[in-house]
């Protein structure tokens, strides 16, 4: 099934649905409408700039950009050139670190083929489901998600009727009605996380949105297109059991022994893969 | 029964058929909502006025609007009954405009927005867009007239659905005296009271059990036959308020409550008065009897007889 949806979806503009137009015609003397198309249109502008997913790029491209910019990011782009072999742009809409962790952790899967992995994030997913419905969360509120995602970690394993390749999976990233799908996944997993560890959340989040836990997850981790900050990072990484790796490429100089990336390495409380090896590079200065 | 009309493939629908069957196993007396079976996108749905405010008992319906991205975009609601709190056949939208400050998210549902929106019912508006201020006294008016028919809206087929959704929320309100009696014989004993104790000595050998009854029967008949009765129907909800609120209730309720009280009196009244009346050519009937008999005039009786 999603093979032959696959090419279909290639266009990120396409709204990826095809149900009966609904009339809208009386709906719509309302200023919120405009708003909301107001919001569409900036989107739009942007899906043309960025798919969800970009192509491979060298870091040269990158280091292109900012030719005549700041000699400091110039010099980390080298540093990060040492490690990394390529980049890929993500649509800064909102979602960019979601987007990246998925396509980075699928893709991780389909080139290790770590069954054992595969096994050990199901038995994680599973325990988030329970988390949720503990949570009070209706079922059908979530299983959608959790479903779709499910199934694309399948799918990056080689060997059964489902299987994708890597081409595929790029097409999938940038079809929206799964990547959405498998973002909205991780949101909710994020948002149960630090629901039930609220204790161990609440002071970071008091100091970020002085909000309550209730309230952040309500407003900055479950609605989509809200940016994720080091406390998504965090709950996301210990509620699946993935190390997550971030690099943050500003202007921030260092001291006299040359030019170093800062990073910071989110690793997950409880198990999970032992030596790390997804990462994700997220580039502070412009995406997120 | 939409289940092959529609892609199943497709996530908004398959969500939305999901919501339906959790809608119709868990069915709630608050509100009641159901798709147009030509279009799974559009709903109906009708919502109780919350109780202790002045919506108390009103049936608002209006229509709900699912969007082709749903449950990533948030879904329209549309009022058609006038409330006084929302504008009619205005959207209102849950997620981005005043009424509801936190960004709409996947793990809402219809079930949930429509529990909102019945939170939002007593809410101050503030000025937001597609609210209505109302007086508590227009409101309540607004309420009662709500429940005597559900609105004239759309296609046949929508306003048939509608009507089946009026039926159901009168079927699950309050039976209106049951309300009203214990507290208006609490709290109001000059009017209420008073009355049952005249009922009572007029009563005389009429077993208690009696003097309940004329209120039940009252209410079966007005859920039953509502358009025919709408005056008692409808007053219940302000009668009650109007007498929790005493000293401050208005002219309005004073003059709402009349006729039900009316009604009451009229139809506890007429049974009393054949009761007696029955009792006492009884008792003229054994005492000329008597008479007649014990005056030697037997004969000519049994033959009038």
């Amino acid at each position: 099934m999603q093979n032959k949806d696959g090419p279909r979806a290639g266009g990120d503009l396409e709204a990826a649905t095809s149900n009966p137009t609904p009339d809208f015609d009386d709906w719509a003397k309302f200023g919120d409408d405009d708003i909301m198309q107001q919001q569409t249109a900036i989107r739009a502008e942007e899906a043309e700039k960025t798919p969800f997913v970009g192509d491979k790029e060298p870091l040269s491209s990158l280091a292109a950009e900012y030719q005549s910019g700041s000699p400091i990011l110039l010099e980390k782009i080298k540093v990060l050139g040492e490690k990394y072999a390529a980049i890929r742009r993500t649509r800064g809409d909102g979602n960019c670190f979601f987007r990246s962790f998925m396509f980075s952790y699928l893709e991780h899967i389909l080139e290790s083929q770590d069954q054992a992995e595969v096994d050990r994030a199901k038995s994680n997913v599973e325990q988030c489901r329970k988390t949720l419905q503990s949570l009070g969360y209706a079922d059908f509120t979530f299983e959608d998600f959790f479903a779709l995602f499910l199934e694309q970690l399948e799918s990056v394993l080689q060997g059964n009727g489902t299987s994708i390749s890597q081409e595929e999976l790029l097409l999938r990233s940038r079809d929206q009605s799964i990547s959405d799908y498998v973002v909205m996944f991780f949101r909710f997993v994020t948002s149960g996380e630090i629901r039930k560890r609220s204790e161990f959340f609440e002071p970071f989040i008091m100091g970020l949105t002085n909000a309550t836990v209730e309230q952040f997850c309500k407003s900055s981790v479950e609605p989509m297109g809200e940016e994720s900050d080091h406390v998504h990072i965090t709950a996301l990484s210990d509620a699946l059991g993935v190390p997550i790796r971030v690099v943050y490429l500003d202007r921030s100089s260092c001291d006299s022994a040359g030019v170093s990336v800062n990073h910071h390495d989110f690793i997950p409380a409880v198990g999970g893969l032992p030596n790390a090896s997804v990462m994700v590079v997220v580039r502070i200065c412009g995406c997120l | 029964m939409a289940e092959d009309k529609y892609n199943l493939k497709n996530p908004a629908v398959k969500r939305i058929l999901q919501e339906l069957k959790e809608m119709q196993s868990n069915p709630s007396d608050d509100f009641m909502s159901l798709p147009l079976e030509e279009n799974i996108f559009e709903w109906q749905f009708a919502i109780r006025g919350p109780g202790e405010t002045e919506f108390e008992g009103g049936i608002y319906h209006g229509r709900i609007q699912l969007p082709a991205e749903y449950p990533f975009k948030p879904p329209s609601f549309m009022l058609l009954t006038p409330n006084g709190r929302f504008e009619t056949q205005t959207k209102i939208c849950l997620s981005i405009s005043n009424h509801h400050p936190e960004h709409w998210q996947p793990s809402w549902s219809v079930r949930t927005a429509l529990v909102a929106l019945i939170a939002f019912m007593p809410t101050n508006p503030n000025g937001a867009l597609g609210s209505l201020d109302y007086k508590k006294e227009e409101r309540r008016t607004l309420a009662i007239k709500s429940r005597e028919a559900p609105p004239k809206f759309g296609t046949p087929e929508r306003q048939k659905l509608i009507d089946e959704i009026h039926e159901y929320m009168l079927s699950k309100a309050p039976p209106v005296p049951q309300v009203h009696s214990p507290q208006a014989s609490e709290e109001q004993p000059t009017n209420t009271d008073g009355e049952a104790q005249a009922n009572l000595q007029n009563a005389g050998t009429i077993p208690t059990g009696e003097v309940q009854n004329p209120p039940v029967a009252v209410g079966d008949r007005i859920v039953e036959e509502v358009q025919e009765v709408p005056v008692n129907t409808d007053t219940s909800p302000a009668n009650v308020r109007a007498s929790r609120e005493v000293p401050s209730s208005g002219l309005a309720d004073q003059l709402l409550q009349k006729p039900e009280n009316r009604a009451h009196k009229a139809a506890d009244d007429r049974l009393f008065t054949w009761a007696a009346v029955g009792l006492t050519i009884a008792i003229v009937v054994l005492l000329l009897k008597k008479f007649l008999k014990s005056s030697g005039h037997g004969a000519l009786f049994m033959d009038g007889s």
